[in-house]
């Protein structure tokens, strides 16, 4: 047979190709049902992304319009339903500023050590289930036994474990039980062991670090550019945390430090957040040392805070009070402003606009996540597709708080 | 070629292929079990089937009535010369099910109360104590035994003359009997009336698994490519079930040649030699029948060849299955398993210098004269370990099937018993490999001084302890120890599963070929320039070097015996609950003055 040597142009030897297109998501198992990536592949490598948010819209924002200030709670508890507690805190803080009106100091502690409870948790289901979505399945079910320790002690001051619902405008839905302070201290040197033994687990591991170490990095500069804030923002250097530069209730008295990154990788996302969960537990210590045991949480103006049963049952004062309030919700003068504070992923800003009758005129929400996940094309695109895996992870993306 | 040999090679296939697939279903359980004592949390153990008592007072008995019968009735048959060994095997399996029966008793009278006096009295001491005892008391058996042997031996005809020494061993072997239908009788009798719950540990969960699969729909996209489509998983499960055929169980088996036709018949399969010779090889006029499936002097290379095919089952599914996401898990799949095939060959190539021989039997008895592999090529096992794992797809290599990433893989679009055969497969691979790795470097079915002909343990040339026994109870323990070895090879591997994250594809293939390949090549020059040294060195080194060869088969004597001991307390330790939290519903609930009202009752 005759050897096969035609001269042939590389181009002709190679058989046509075009990027293939897969669809990641929403049902997809890294995408946690909440998002749509349209991905364009050469190989394994990304080379055109398409991030589809707004498969969790519930029109949050109407639905606030439609029932007293009070009856806004529930679904604010369901915006980052990772740590509904600092959602239901910055809420309150929103209305309350509205009010011009200010807490007692034993609730503002009080609210300081729920929310970080929260932020706790928020940050150990994001870790964990990063860790989780890169194989490692262990840490995560570790973390979520820490959170269940929380959890229990959430349960037991509001009542339920996961969408309390337990702030309010003015003070707290209950008083705080008469061992929380014993709980808390119990619980949360329980929580650091067990994040110590799973980050053993992760941190020590050549494969864990060599998937999120220099994968997804972000600039500072982009990601200033971009609105980024929280967790996020931090690991890429810049030191901005709501807490510490506009300091909101008491975080003003306590010492914590605000941990920074300095390439912005999935790494010091983890990182970032693995050393926060520290400086929460410093802040609790701190909080609970100077919370007084007695005293009320709420403030003491009967147009706000509902009267106790006993007086709704006995004085005619308290059933009027009581009837004002539920039925026609609180009154919050005509006006609008803006407040925010440092959730779970980051800053989370309430605009609320009020028309003077007991009903919100308008709930603008300035969820965290929304401003994150603008940047998460250019952190993917180029990386290869394992990477989408612990970079989706790594921003945290709740459906509930972007798809606003 | 007979009709017993042919007999013979189908119980093999069978004892094969059952121990696969039962071990498949029962890795996967354990895989689930044992992530969950890791995680802290439930895992599958509550599938139950009913029986009626008598059927499991049945299941203990009969076998029970079938071991006494088999200890009771030949230890009356002489065999001159082998008394002491016998009495000593008998009189040990008497006190290893004594105590061991005791310490059921105590650990289920304490957990569910006691029925009468004698159950009070053995619950009166912790499980662990009988364990100890127990160990007490066979090392004090076994020296006594030894004792009266070198009495017997130093008064020759007191003893024997008389027949004390052949009643004796009859003596034993009725002991042992009656100690195994005592308990069994006392077991049978705890048996409740009515229907009996059987759990076995929680491994019927597998059996529940499995159920499940069959009935579930067969769903096949529309436009996959149907021949293909069905044919993947039995492509898949194929090479995994194959493969094993040249994994020697145990030690080959000597039969007696009883009608002189020179060939094996079923009168021959009657009569095992009482004894096997110390080499291994079966005495002239013996019929050798070997413990493997196929007894192929090409060995590894067809657990290479066959292992190679494996890629294509997994690539097929990826194509026919009409799904992007499973495209990638095949095209992974094959680029992996085709890049670490190559690792695997060369990292093994050091150890077949050494041994010179790549038939697995001939492995098998070389690491029994001299020392296990992973003492002779350690670098070798932990490369192999790693092409292994990468080989059959398993944590941290998974990536053909990493779910978070490409959904599952080649096996995405898979429903019913075509997903449970791969899923069946993956895990019949995956005990393979362990066998693989036991076979090549933990010694296969030897174990550390037991030679074929008896337990001896000794160092280069001194001998410390020796006791003769026969071929069956050699062949025994082999089997036991084989198949032992490689259900604790896949206990360890899991840990591996539940521990690492993942690769991502252009590391993994970076490991494979720029760090696993240049390590096996450079441990393949290393062992050359070893072996070459040592065949040329003096008969002094060669001694120095059987010596050490001993000393780390007693390390593996040491260190199994600890780990068995450490294993068994650790199991039998008190469980205590802990309360980390000071709060809870139902402590709330409490300080409220009520419980918490279930309809489950718990």
């Amino acid at each position: 047979m005759e050897p096969l040597d035609i001269e042939l142009d590389d181009g002709e030897l190679e058989l046509p190709n075009e990027p293939m297109q897969v669809n990641m998501g929403p049902a997809h198992p890294a995408m946690h049902g909440t998002v749509r990536m349209v991905v364009d592949l050469s190989g394994e490598t990304i080379t055109k992304v398409d991030v589809q948010i707004g498969y969790l819209h519930r029109g949050f924002e109407k639905m606030c319009e439609r029932g007293t200030w009070t009856q806004v709670f529930p679904y604010v508890d369901r915006l980052n339903y990772a740590s509904p507690m600092l959602n239901n805190v910055g809420f309150s803080l929103a209305v309350e500023k509205m009010l011009g009106v200010s807490v007692p100091e034993r609730c503002q502690h009080y609210r300081v050590v729920l929310g970080e409870l929260a932020r706790i948790c928020d940050h150990m289901v994001c870790s964990g289930a990063m860790a989780m979505e890169l194989g490692a399945f262990t840490p995560f079910l570790w973390f979520a036994k820490a959170r269940e320790l929380i959890w229990d002690v959430f349960e037991e001051e509001t009542g339920a474990r996961v969408t309390h619902s337990f702030g309010r405008v003015g003070g707290m839905a209950q008083e705080p039980t008469a061992n929380f302070k014993s709980m808390v201290r119990a619980a949360v040197p329980a929580v650091l062991a067990l994040i110590a033994d799973g980050e053993k687990l992760l941190l020590a591991n050549r494969i864990f670090l060599d998937r999120v170490e220099n994968v997804g990095v972000m600039s500072k500069e982009r990601a200033i550019a971009l609105g980024w804030t929280g967790v996020v923002l931090r690991s890429t250097g810049v030191p901005y945390d709501v807490r510490k530069v506009h300091p909101y209730l008491t975080y003003d008295r306590y010492d914590f430090d605000v941990p920074v990154g300095t390439s912005g990788d999935n790494f010091d996302r983890f990182m970032c957040r693995q050393e926060e969960i520290r400086q929460s537990a410093r802040i609790i210590e701190q909080a609970l040392e100077q919370m007084a045991d007695e005293g009320s949480v709420n403030i003491d103006d009967p147009r706000i805070v509902l009267p106790p049963k006993e007086d709704v049952y006995s004085t005619i004062e308290g059933t009027i009070q009581h009837f004002k309030i539920i039925m026609e919700g609180i009154k919050v003068p005509a006006g609008e402003c803006y407040s925010y504070t440092e959730a779970g992923n980051g800053e989370l800003g309430f605009y609320i606009v009020s028309d003077g009758s007991g009903t919100p005129y308008r709930i603008r929400i300035r969820p965290p996540c929304f401003a994150t996940m603008q940047g998460v094309e250019e952190m993917i695109v180029g990386g290869m597709l394992p990477d989408v895996v612990p970079t989706f992870g790594s921003v945290n993306m709740i459906g509930g708080e972007c798809d606003h | 070629m007979t009709w017993a040999s042919l007999v013979v090679s189908f119980v093999k296939v069978l004892v094969v292929v059952l121990f696969l697939l039962n071990m498949a279903a029962i890795s996967v359980w354990l895989d689930r079990r044992q992530s969950a004592m890791l995680q802290d949390r439930v895992g599958p153990n509550r599938a139950v089937v009913y029986v009626g008592s008598g059927l499991v007072k049945m299941f203990l008995m009969v076998p029970a009535v079938l071991i006494a019968g088999a200890l009771a009735v030949p230890m009356w048959t002489s065999m001159p010369g082998l008394e002491i060994a016998r009495m000593t095997q008998a009189v040990e399996f008497a006190i290893l099910v004594g105590w061991f029966s005791l310490l059921v008793l105590s650990s289920n009278v304490r957990r569910h109360g006691a029925d009468n006096g004698f159950d009070e009295a053995v619950a009166s001491l912790e499980p662990r104590s009988y364990f100890y005892g127990g160990l007490a008391v066979h090392v004090f058996a076994a020296l006594l035994l030894q004792v009266a042997s070198a009495l017997s031996r130093s008064a020759p005809g007191s003893l024997s003359a008389s027949g004390g020494v052949a009643w004796g061993t009859g003596l034993s072997g009725s002991f042992a009997a009656a100690v195994v239908l005592a308990s069994a009788f006392y077991a049978s009798a705890k048996v409740p009336d009515g229907k009996v719950g059987i759990r076995l540990a929680g491994t019927l969960h597998a059996v529940a698994d499995a159920i499940k699969l069959i009935w579930k729909e067969d769903l096949r996209p529309k436009n996959a490519d149907k021949l293909l489509y069905a044919m993947a998983p039995l492509l898949a499960m194929f090479p995994a079930l194959v493969t094993f055929a040249v994994i020697p169980m145990g030690s080959t088996l000597c039969f007696q040649d009883v009608d002189k036709n020179h060939a094996l018949s079923f009168v021959d399969l009657g009569h095992l030699a009482n004894f096997a010779d110390r080499s291994g090889f079966c005495a002239v006029g013996q019929l050798p029948v070997s413990l493997a499936v196929a007894d192929l002097n090409v060995g590894l290379l067809y657990v290479f060849a066959i292992a190679g095919t494996g890629i294509i089952g997994a690539a097929i599914a990826g194509w026919a299955s009409d799904n992007k996401w499973a495209l990638l898990g095949g095209l992974r799949a094959t680029s992996q398993m085709v890049s670490y095939e190559v690792a695997m060959g060369l990292s093994i190539t050091g150890l077949l210098m050494v041994v010179g021989s790549v038939h697995m039997q001939e492995i098998v008895n070389w690491q029994g004269r001299h020392a296990w592999g992973i003492f002779v090529q350690p670098v070798a096992f932990f490369l192999f370990l790693a092409a292994l794992v990468a080989e059959t797809k398993r944590v941290p290599f998974d990536q053909p099937e990493g779910e978070s990433e490409i959904i599952a893989g080649y096996f995405l679009e898979y429903s019913g018993m075509k997903f449970g055969l791969f899923f069946l497969g993956e895990y019949a691979e995956f005990v393979f490999s362990s066998a693989l790795l036991v076979t090549l470097f933990f010694g296969g079915y030897h174990l550390p001084f037991v030679d074929p002909d008896g337990l001896r343990i000794s160092f280069g040339a001194t001998n410390l302890y020796e006791l003769k026994l026969s071929h069956l109870a050699v062949s025994l323990l082999h089997i036991g120890a084989f198949f032992g070895k490689t259900i604790v090879m896949t206990w360890l591997q899991v840990f591996i599963r539940w521990t690492l994250p993942r690769f991502r594809y252009d590391q993994l293939m970076k490991l494979g070929w720029t760090k696993l390949l240049p390590a096996a090549l450079i441990n393949i020059l290393v062992t050359g320039v070893l072996v070459l040294g040592i065949d040329g060195a003096s008969p002094a080194v060669h001694a120095g070097l059987q010596t050490l060869a001993d000393v780390t088969q007693a390390l593996v004597a040491l260190g199994g015996v600890l780990a068995v001991v450490a294993l068994i307390t650790g199991l039998l330790e008190p469980t205590k609950h802990k309360r980390v939290a000071l709060s809870s519903s139902a402590g709330y609930a409490l300080r409220a003055g009520g419980v918490k009202a279930t309809k489950m009752g718990a």
